[in-house]
């Protein structure tokens, strides 16, 4: 009697989760997979008509490139985030309780300000005549104004950037978990620094490693408007033609096939991931 | 940690909420629904219109003229009283049934409107619309950093340009910019053609430095481009500031486009509308309308109001004699060949 109690209470409480994902998730979900068999309107909407054009489409050299485009400013901002994040996190994980608390909120309070702001941020940095090329110029090193705004390097500082907070965080709740004894049991058992962090550190947060490279591979495939901003929009993206075709061209049916494709792939990637270095549980993800 | 997570994540999706509640158009009796761009009317304007009706004004604002149509579908031709929008989206608005029939005899000062900028193909029997600004797309350059002398678009592949120019980010202007070279109209449906103009407009690729639609003078100004081809308003903005950049009117073709107002088929409130339209026809309101928004005036009675500061960019020259021509919709395949054109330019601008 009390347990079916608990049951039907906890059901209860659960509901509105369940409810919530069938609508605003599975929902859309379908309702995307059916827009991308239809048919474009001659000149607005949808025709009710079964078609493969739209995924046959998408095989054309121009937009499998758009494709490729993504795959490559992907892997190279996580490997970057990584590269920064991870010995960032890792050692946020040994200060002090006080200088955590400080350390995060410095991550944290960017946060606050609106993520195109920051972007137009960078935007004064990097322009002629901006800040960057303000200190260049005033210590010598260059004399004339760079071209660094509307480049490739700045779309990737601009990836970098908006990314990191997410391998921070993802490792340094990896690290903080860590039992140091067992490093120094390592160093005591004759284990050098280096072979101490690569046998038990490492190992133990790898969760947080993976975790966190899944944070960030994934929105960097969609995050278009830093392309837009910092690369003068002359880096074509996956996200930068579905919103394209959507918004501009009225084939929102083509946009709908290119985001189910976008997610088919992503969720492959990740599936894959997870097969090759066989971690069953991502930290805090699932 | 994980508490402070989820905690703030509560706190976005609720601030989510509230903002989309705030947003949603009031109907009440003494409101105007104005939907349109963010910015299109100086607050000055929008203060005096409540003070003297007792009107209050709701403004929201859309991003493109896509959404706008998007949303007025879903509200079956309601929620608004007054929209704003530019020339090709209402003539798929008006054949959609999303507009109402304009009573003229509610507007005492229609005759200010420069018969110029009407009978246009979007509504050639001004049934359904009063034109607001007017804009072409210009050249404009640098010519302290540019060595040759432009005339019109061709001028713009010269090597001397590389990676200097920028550009609006309107595929229908830009694989258009080739068209005209190759003599062809803006709204060919001839798909060969408008792969032949994708073809010409790779040329151009090493020369492109940015393509957007925001804020591009700003680009010019600082001396991050050298040329430019841009809409009407930048143009003024950008002249405004810096006096010695040259604008040109290229001379295989002007694209020229029109912002109207349009009443939707079933607003909670034309009255609103109505008197809202005749107070910005005006030609003192209208006057300042046009130097805030930086497009062409299309009220004649307003012309010689505007500032000698403004007037030469707010007014057509007395001597134009540009081949003037307007972007359409066009058929559907006609519209993916301009995309596909459109996104091989771009990535080849980026190699």
């Amino acid at each position: 009697m009390k347990t079916k109690r608990r049951n039907g209470l906890s059901l209860l409480s659960i509901m509105p989760l369940y409810l919530f994902t069938i609508v605003f998730v599975a929902g859309p979900l379908i309702y995307l997979l059916v827009l991308s068999f239809l048919t474009r309107a001659e000149v607005w909407g949808v025709v009710n008509k079964f078609t493969l054009d739209n995924y046959r489409n998408i095989l054309d050299p121009i937009y499998l490139k758009t494709f490729a485009e993504s795959f490559k400013l992907a892997i190279l901002s996580t490997s970057l985030v990584v590269l920064i994040g991870y010995p960032f996190g890792y050692f946020m994980a040994k200060l002090s309780a006080a200088w955590k608390r400080y350390m995060m909120l410095l991550i944290m309070i960017p946060f606050w300000i609106s993520s195109l702001i920051r972007l137009y941020g960078w935007i004064i940095i990097f322009r002629a005549n901006g800040t960057l090329d303000g200190i260049l110029m005033g210590i010598g090193i260059t004399s004339a104004p760079l071209k660094l705004l509307y480049t490739y390097p700045a779309v990737v500082v601009g990836m970098v950037y908006a990314l990191v907070p997410f391998m921070i965080f993802a490792v340094y709740s990896s690290a903080e978990k860590l039992d140091w004894s067992m490093v120094e049991a390592a160093r005591d058992l004759g284990a050098t620094r280096w072979k101490a962090f690569t046998t038990v550190s490492l190992k133990m947060t790898l969760p947080g490693l993976l975790s966190g490279i899944v944070l960030t591979f994934i929105p960097s495939m969609g995050l278009f408007f830093i392309a837009d901003l910092l690369g003068g929009n002359k880096i074509v993206l996956v996200g930068n033609l579905i919103q394209e075709q959507l918004m501009k061209a009225h084939n929102w049916p083509f946009a709908a096939a290119l985001s189910v494709v976008l997610m088919v792939l992503t969720s492959l990637m990740i599936f894959l991931y997870r097969r090759i270095t066989n971690v069953k549980e991502l930290e805090g993800l699932i | 940690m994980k508490k402070i997570f989820t905690i703030l994540l509560c706190l976005t999706l609720c601030l989510g909420l509230i903002a989309g509640c705030a947003s949603k158009p009031q109907t009440s009796g003494g409101t105007l629904n104005l939907f349109t761009w963010e910015g299109m009317f100086p607050s000055q304007v929008l203060k005096g219109f409540t003070a003297e009706t007792g009107i209050a004004i709701n403004y929201n604002n859309f991003d493109y003229d896509e959404t706008m149509l998007a949303k007025l579908q879903a509200a079956k031709g309601g929620d608004y009283d007054l929209i704003i929008a530019d020339d090709y989206i209402i003539e798929t608005v008006i054949s959609e049934g999303l507009a109402q029939k304009l009573d003229r005899s509610k507007l005492t000062n229609y005759s200010n409107i420069n018969p110029f900028y009407q009978d246009q193909f979007f509504d050639p029997s001004n049934a359904y619309t009063v034109p607001y600004g007017a804009g072409v797309q210009t050249i404009v350059y640098d010519p302290a950093f540019v060595d040759i002398e432009i005339n019109g678009y061709a001028d713009l592949f010269d090597p001397s340009l590389e990676d200097n120019i920028g550009i609006i980010a309107n595929y229908r202007v830009i694989t258009g910019l080739a068209l005209k070279i190759l003599g062809e109209s803006y709204n060919t449906e001839d798909v060969d053609t408008i792969e032949a103009a994708g073809k010409k407009l790779l040329e151009l690729a090493p020369n492109i430095r940015v393509i957007k639609d925001d804020n591009l003078q700003d680009d010019l100004v600082s001396g991050e481009i050298a040329a430019a081809v841009m809409y009407t308003s930048q143009v003024t903005t950008a002249k405004l500031a810096r006096p010695d950049l040259k604008v040109v009117f290229p001379s295989e073709g002007i694209g020229f486009g029109i912002m109207a107002s349009f009443i939707p088929s079933k607003a909670p409130n034309a009255d609103a509308a109505y008197t809202f339209l005749d107070y910005i026809l005006r030609p003192e309101i209208a006057a300042e309308c046009f130097e805030w928004i930086g497009y062409y005036s299309t009220n004649s009675a307003a012309d010689s109001l505007i500032s000698k500061e403004y007037r030469d960019f707010l007014t057509l020259p007395s001597d134009f004699s540009g081949d003037t021509e307007m972007i359409q919709v066009i058929g559907a395949d006609a519209e993916d060949a301009h995309s596909k054109a459109w996104t091989a330019f771009k990535s080849a601008s980026g190699k």
